[in-house]
């Protein structure tokens, strides 16, 4: 409960830094809307133009894209603060984290969303729900086991994050690690099935990539089976307990560096 | 001259000083490619012509996308520029008998020779691990034509980006916001995910009076055999009159803006 109110406290603080800066915020808030309405204009001109991309009709694959673009601006919405953990680590000023009565885990993850991905998940959801019900029409079951697909891969994305935080804390190094994290997730704009094997299997099975972005959409067109699911959902919860884990290893060799 | 060349010098053995930092980023470059590469593999496994292209025609795009975004957005001063205006750090320079423009372009190019040696080497393993078949126009004017495009598309760059970040000089709190607006625009409409005449006809040719396509597109296009050697020449005179404007507006830019710079944070 603590860290709830804590955490809805860094939310409010963040809020209003980002408010302080309207200029900015707009600017950035144009420029992401522009860059994911230009990339679902090429995929639909694309699609267009052919009959279908592996097997994927052309809403299908809009879908694909909205489905990814909303887990992945959630992720990139909460753990905004991953992306500023390496100054706190090279200047020693983590001892100030690690002195606080606060789970620095939740610090160091949730400690600074970003407001402006919000306004554009909003969207992101308003058009995916729209593509659902005019194009898609899937079941109610189907609908319910998408929702537990998206919640399973906001936990692969916190796995993904606190990997990142632990292994900068061991290596000093966070800014390319988590940005390879974005780029092998931004190839998860296209459904992992068009991929050929064996970047196929390791992007599904072994970086679970595939199952965080393609398999929800999968659902909805009730293209995955519910062994698949079950899979799905046991990496999820085992890749979360080992980061967990590593993360308690990583603090323990924390060198306070810097400081 | 000399002075620029130690410049080059001394940058290019920086480069190597975080090693570690340098290949993750080569290995993310390559990571942008497979999308674009299966996509497109995927694409013609079903048809023979999309688009107008041809599947060794569309591979070698893919694949040169990796080698002329190298060579072209390879660029350390768009990561300091801004920062230096905003904190006072630009009167450091401003002391020295050096040009502060010339100096980071010389930072640049060190870090743009760097850049194009590891992408032919992520070509060549690329290329052995997917066994594309590719097309690459080998007449000697279109490669002239291409390299010279190439060049023209780095300088190009180089004055649209400082464009963005020199807006530091009267909004120092805004370094980062329109820089990032230039690199989405850069993204999507320069030809790096997907070439641009996939674009109905009159957006790709709208898009000419733009600096964008100016930047990745033409200088492929050119060297895929897409543009022939006469219309590619034409593409070049295009492209040196935004060279042209692109100078004229950083000089101006330039100027006004060390009128307003009051080295704050000194």
């Amino acid at each position: 409960m603590k860290e709830l109110k804590i955490t809805l406290r860094y939310f409010l603080n963040s809020l209003q830094m980002q408010l302080a800066n309207m200029p900015a915020f707009v600017m950035f808030f144009i420029s992401k809307l522009l860059r994911y309405g230009m990339f679902m204009a090429f995929l639909f001109l694309l699609v267009s133009g052919l009959k279908n991309i592996g097997g994927y009709t052309r809403e299908q694959m809009l879908l694909f894209y909205l489905v990814f673009n909303i887990i992945d601006t959630l992720a990139q919405m909460l753990f905004r603060e991953v992306y500023r953990f390496r100054p706190l680590i090279i200047s020693g000023n983590f001892d100030l984290v690690l002195m606080k009565p606060v789970n620095p885990l939740v610090r160091s993850l949730l400690g600074g969303p970003d407001f402006i991905d919000l306004g554009i998940l909003f969207i992101l959801v308003a058009v995916a729900g729209y593509v659902i019900s005019t194009q898609i029409h899937p079941s109610p079951s189907n609908e319910v086991i998408f929702l537990l697909m998206i919640f399973n891969s906001l936990i692969i994305a916190s796995t993904f994050h606190i990997f990142v935080l632990a292994i900068g804390i061991l290596t000093l190094s966070v800014d390319h690690l988590v940005m390879i994290y974005r780029d092998l997730t931004s190839l998860m704009r296209i459904p992992v099935d068009i991929f050929t094997d064996p970047l196929r299997s390791v992007l599904t099975f072994v970086v679970p990539v595939g199952i965080m972005f393609t398999f929800p959409a999968k659902v909805l067109f009730g293209l995955l089976s519910w062994q698949l699911v079950i899979v799905s959902l046991i990496i999820g919860m085992g890749g979360f307990v080992l980061s967990i884990k590593f993360w308690h290893f990583a603090l323990k060799h924390y060198q306070s560096a810097g400081s | 001259m000399k002075k620029y060349l130690t410049v080059f010098g001394l940058s290019f053995q920086n480069e190597f000083t975080y090693r570690l930092n340098f290949i993750l980023w080569r290995f993310r470059n390559v990571l942008r490619v497979l999308m674009t590469f299966f996509l497109w593999n995927s694409i013609f496994s079903q048809n023979r012509i999309a688009f107008g292209y041809s599947r060794e025609q569309m591979m070698a795009y893919v694949f040169l996308v990796l080698v002329i975004t190298a060579f072209v957005s390879s660029a350390p001063s768009n990561d300091n520029i801004g920062g230096e205006i905003a904190n006072g750090d630009l009167s450091n320079y401003l002391t020295k008998p050096i040009s502060y423009m010339k100096y980071w372009l010389t930072r640049d190019w060190s870090s743009k020779l760097l850049n194009l040696l590891f992408a032919f080497g992520e070509i060549s393993l690329l290329y052995f691990w997917l066994r594309p078949q590719l097309i690459i126009n080998s007449s000697p004017g279109s490669v002239v034509i291409g390299v010279l495009l190439c060049v023209s598309a780095a300088l190009i760059y180089f004055l649209v980006t400082k464009l963005a970040v020199m807006v530091a000089f009267w909004i120092p709190e805004n370094t980062w916001g329109l820089m990032f607006s230039f690199l989405v625009l850069f993204e999507v409409l320069s030809g790096a995910i997907f070439p641009l005449d996939v674009l109905p006809t009159l957006g790709s040719k709208l898009l000419q009076f733009t600096p964008f396509p100016y930047m990745i597109y033409y200088p492929i296009a050119v060297m895929v055999g897409k543009l022939s050697p006469a219309q590619g020449l034409r593409i070049l005179l295009q492209s040196l009159v935004w060279l042209g404007v692109g100078i004229w507006l950083v000089n101006k830019m330039w100027k006004s803006g060390l009128k307003t710079y009051s080295a704050t944070g000194r």
